[in-house]
């Protein structure tokens, strides 16, 4: 199933086997692209590893935890406030005040290992690290240790070490083993990290039962928003709506969330499911188990997070909950409308390139319409086959798609396709403008929040402001 | 607090969320007033006994990063250099994340994808595989192999791996194919240091794997450490009006602050940086100046043992003293007299200095940073009469210590030490004394708001604020660039504004 010859990007001619990784969309028969396999070496793939989707996005937004990264020093600064997963805790700063940052992007605590301790192993080191981080910061829910390349290697059981502090200090301490080597991709991190959350998760209901939800407390509907990690306060626009239908929002995994409201997911009546790559792992554990279902929905753009909320109702079954989401979607979008409609005439007809890690690059592909978009084609770091089969559904046909690019292809693409903007995230976002195509920050966004209604206005507007920039008309000669 | 001046102008989630009309122009999070809560409802006090680095084992917010991190920063000041990382994938977008957040510029760093299989089967085919797919499609003239955590653990044969992979590659594309190319290997297992030593040990590998002694060349070398592509920029201008010929190793500033000029080349390189056959001169120079001793010292070190160039190491000409040092050993080694002009700019400083000595003087300093840049700052600070009350670097390092004391004892003060302590006691010491300004890298920001004590960002990494990698701080002109923004800064925030029209 390869791509017809104008397709052929020139610089892959020495590596042939990235052409599998290559596809033209179809909606009637999905072509799916060779995805979720290893990296070609020296191919200057943009992915990163495990690590970074353990500790990064999974786990990352957590509110009130310490998280330890068990390694030398480097892995735990270069998750130190770096994406904008925002939340509203923060630790004290002092008797009075409360920190400048929230708790989870603050600080960076590590075991900083040295040479003795790869030799000699870690755990003793990774024990005391926990009971001093917890003696340092006092107020903190429970403690989340990170695995990483060295610790893997040199094979520390931080099970052990983890039930051992958590009996002395009577919170949850969770373990999450993807070092960076393990899997192809961030991909990798997300599923260990979904696993191991909901296998100690289950452990600690089953030990202090207490932490679930008393049956009094219990809503007929609880419902829990996961795989939403609140960049830039998504989740701002993302609650109201579904409080306004009548649901209570349980806990939301992980976008700022608790550690006593993560223990409760299995205890909520739906799981709201966004980000389907990250997080279909833990839904489906959780609907095994405790029989929770969880329903697909995507929270940006009109047609989709209307049908997120209808979604919503329909499972609940209520005439007044359906009258109600139409009620929220006829005021929404009167809301956005006016100035959707001034996006849309400015954008229409323009030409958009696309590569994110994997679902935003589905979730996009009816938000760029509704702006009068056209995406020339499309890019995912870490897709597995269900969503290339969601680029499929969503896109028109003949979008040329490509899986796990590298820098090389990115730079062919930008040429071949001459996109007027270009979805993407921070490293390559330089390469693109330094080849004068224009970019919006599509992983932690220029200034969100995206999500929903509401944030649609901000999502066309960093997008307008990126094409109609003055500086572009000086770039050429 | 009256609700009003709670929000200042922002709108909570339910005004936003109860608006019938959005505006236009959207509302950002910087327009929306969300409630802070705390982690717990109680203030709970750290315990006080473990603050001191000394008297732990957890390391919180280290002013450290990886050792192929310095490796990456160096060989990326080499034209057409491209670094191959032995390693996870991880261990090169991260870098490459830094690089781009710092300087705003892309940075190509291939890496090896070290997946489960590479862990237990070692890094042979990936390395071999890699090399052949960076050389045939990027055609690089320079490959940087730097390993990292995971390679050196499971005990990666790089050498021997090169050598087989050069049979490789000449079996496949003819022998002509390995002249295009240089290599270097630069082994950086991160638990034996940090991004400095990284730096440090990428200067001497790619010295020892170029650098020839021939015929002798009236110039000098500069091994300029982890400074700015501006600061780079002051030592070649410096270098032009003393009207030396020089040779700088790792010349980020035209690779890490490039035009936006079309067409560019395909794939993207840079269009700057140390050229190899500068390189392999190195061996011919008068001297080597290592402008940060624990970042490229050890480049310096190699070619004075090896070829018999003089070493001049450090410090950091940053202020009065340090710069006059280093001009007063570039005009000795080269046998050239101190330009006129360069005693014009040095009168400038000392005239800034004369103009606002009324506002530093008696003021309380904390500095942080990496030892070399924190030394050095020690050092101006005590010249433009402030005190250094408490001095941190988050690489452990002699020299700094050798050098702060130095510049305490000569100027009388006592400043509390904290060779490779966290910023995590570096912090608490701020909220504890009385600190008039703050002089640290980006990282200090949240202390700075949380302790509001004003914040001068210098050194790395400095990515909330722009332009900071195109400024210099070294030499007479930058110093008088950083006095600017240490007294402008106090002016703005120690001075009521009707004390600003002397």
């Amino acid at each position: 199933m390869s791509v017809p010859e104008k397709y052929k990007l020139k610089c892959d001619i020495s590596i042939p086997e990235r052409y599998k990784h290559h596809v033209l969309t179809n909606a009637e028969k999905p072509n799916i692209p060779a995805c979720n396999v290893k990296t070609i070496p020296g191919d200057m793939t943009e992915r990163g590893c495990a690590f970074a989707g353990s500790r990064g996005v999974v786990g990352g937004p957590i509110g009130d935890c310490i998280q330890i990264i068990h390694s030398p020093a480097g892995c735990a600064w270069y998750q130190w406030g770096t994406r904008r997963n925002l939340s509203a805790v923060y630790a004290w700063a002092g008797q009075d005040t409360l920190c400048n940052d929230s708790h989870n992007r603050r600080r960076a605590i590590t075991t900083d290992l040295q040479e003795k301790d790869v030799v000699f192993g870690g755990m003793e080191k990774l024990e005391k690290t926990c009971f001093e981080a917890w003696r340092l910061i006092p107020g903190a829910a429970g403690i989340l240790i990170y695995t990483t390349c060295t610790s893997g290697l040199i094979g520390d059981d931080c099970y052990s070490v983890a039930r051992r502090v958590e009996k002395k200090i009577g919170r949850p301490v969770f373990v999450i083993d993807a070092p960076g080597f393990s899997g192809v991709s961030q991909s990798t991190g997300h599923h260990h990290f979904n696993v191991q959350f909901y296998d100690q998760m289950l452990e600690y209901r089953k030990k202090c039962p207490e932490v679930c939800m008393k049956k009094d407390e219990m809503g007929p509907y609880d419902i829990a928003i996961i795989g939403e990690f609140n960049m830039d306060w998504d989740l701002v626009y993302i609650k109201p709506l579904f409080e306004k239908l009548g649901c209570r929002i349980v806990s939301v995994f992980t976008g700022g969330e608790r550690m006593e409201n993560l223990l409760k997911i299995p205890d909520v009546k739906l799981n709201v499911l966004h980000c389907q790559r990250s997080c279909t792992y833990i839904s489906k554990l959780i609907k095994e188990g405790f029989q929770v279902p969880y329903i697909d929905a995507s929270f940006f753009g009109i047609e989709q997070t209307a049908s997120a909320l209808r979604g919503v109702a329909d499972f609940f079954g209520s005439q007044k909950m359906k009258e109600k989401a139409e009620q929220i979607i006829e005021e929404e979008i009167r809301c956005i409308t006016p100035a959707i409609d001034f996006y849309r005439e400015k954008l229409t007809g323009k030409k958009v390139g696309m590569y994110v890690g994997g679902p935003r690059v589905w979730h996009w592909q009816r938000v760029m319409k509704e702006l009068g978009m056209e995406v020339v084609f499309s890019m995912c770091t870490f897709a597995h086959e269900d969503d290339y089969e969601k680029i499929n559904a969503r896109s028109k046909n003949g979008l040329f798609v490509v899986d796990n690019p590298n820098e090389f292809e990115i730079e062919e693409c930008l040429e071949k396709f001459k996109p007027d903007l270009f979805l993407t995230g921070l490293k390559e976002k330089y390469l693109c403008r330094k080849l004068g195509v224009p970019t919006v920050n599509s992983h932690s966004y220029e200034k969100g929040p995206y999500a929903c209604f509401r944030g649609m206005v901000n999502f066309a507007r960093d997008i307008y402001q990126g094409v109609y920039a003055p500086v572009w008309k000086f770039v050429n000669l | 607090m009256p609700a009003q001046l709670k929000l200042n102008g922002r709108l909570t989630i339910e005004d936003l969320n109860a608006l019938t009309e959005m505006p236009v122009e959207g509302i950002t999070y910087d327009q929306m007033y969300i409630e802070k809560e705390p982690i717990c409802p109680e203030y709970k006090e750290p315990d006080q006994d473990i603050i001191p680095s000394s008297k732990r084992t957890v390391v919180v917010d280290p002013g450290r990063i990886c050792m192929p991190f310095g490796a990456m920063w160096a060989s990326v000041g080499i034209h057409k250099c491209i670094p191959f990382v032995q390693g996870a994938q991880g261990c090169t977008t991260y870098p490459r994340y830094t690089f781009s957040r710092i300087f705003r510029e892309p940075v190509s760093i291939a890496t090896a994808s070290f997946h489960e299989d590479t862990a237990v089967f070692g890094g042979r085919k990936n390395f071999i595989e890699g090399i052949r797919n960076l050389i045939i499609r990027y055609h690089p003239e320079v490959i940087a192999i730097i390993t990292v955590c995971s390679s050196e653990i499971i005990g990666d044969d790089m050498e021997g791996y090169l050598d087989e992979s050069i049979d490789e590659l000449e079996e496949e594309f003819g022998p002509e194919i390995t002249d295009e190319v240089k290599f270097a290997i630069i082994h950086t297992p991160s638990f034996t240091g940090s991004h400095v030593e990284g730096y440090n040990r990428a200067a001497a590998a790619f010295l020892k794997a170029l650098a020839k002694r021939s015929t002798p060349e009236p110039k000098v070398n500069i091994i300029p450490g982890m400074i700015t592509p501006g600061d780079i920029r002051e030592i070649k201008h410096i270098l032009r009006l003393m009207d030396i010929e020089s040779t700088i190793l790792f010349d980020i500033s035209e690779t890490l602050d490039c035009p936006l000029r079309l067409p560019q080349t395909m794939p993207y390189y840079p269009k700057g940086g140390t050229r190899i056959n500068d390189i392999v001169n190195m061996g011919n120079s008068l001297a080597t100046f290592a402008l940060c001793p624990d970042a490229g010292g050890a480049g310096a070190k190699y070619l004075e043992k090896r070829f018999k160039v003089p070493a001049m190491i450090g410090p950091m000409p940053m202020g009065i003293y340090n710069t006059d040092f280093f001009i007063k050993n570039l005009a000795e080694r080269t046998g050239k007299p101190v330009a006129e002009e360069i005693k014009d700019e040095r009168g400038i400083l000392i005239d800034a200095m004369a103009d606002t000595f009324h506002y530093t003087m008696g003021r309380r300093v904390a500095i942080y940073g990496d030892p070399d840049i924190a030394a050095a700052v020690t050092r101006f600070v005590c010249e433009l009469g402030m005190e250094p009350a408490i001095v941190g670097s988050g690489t452990e390092s002699k020299q700094f210590v050798e050098e702060v004391w130095a510049a305490a004892h000569e100027y009388d003060y006592k400043p509390i030490l904290l060779n490779g302590g966290d910023m995590f006691e570096w912090e608490d010491y701020i909220k504890k004394e009385k600190i008039d300004l703050i002089l640290s890298n980006s990282k200090a920001a949240n202390i700075s708001k949380e302790a509001k004590v004003p914040l001068v960002r210098i050194g790395f990494p400095v990515y909330d604020r722009v332009g900071c990698q195109r400024r210099a701080t070294v030499g007479y002109r930058g110093s008088e660039y950083l006095l600017d923004l240490i007294v402008n800064t106090l002016l703005e925030s120690k001075f009521p504004d009707d004390r600003l029209q002397q």
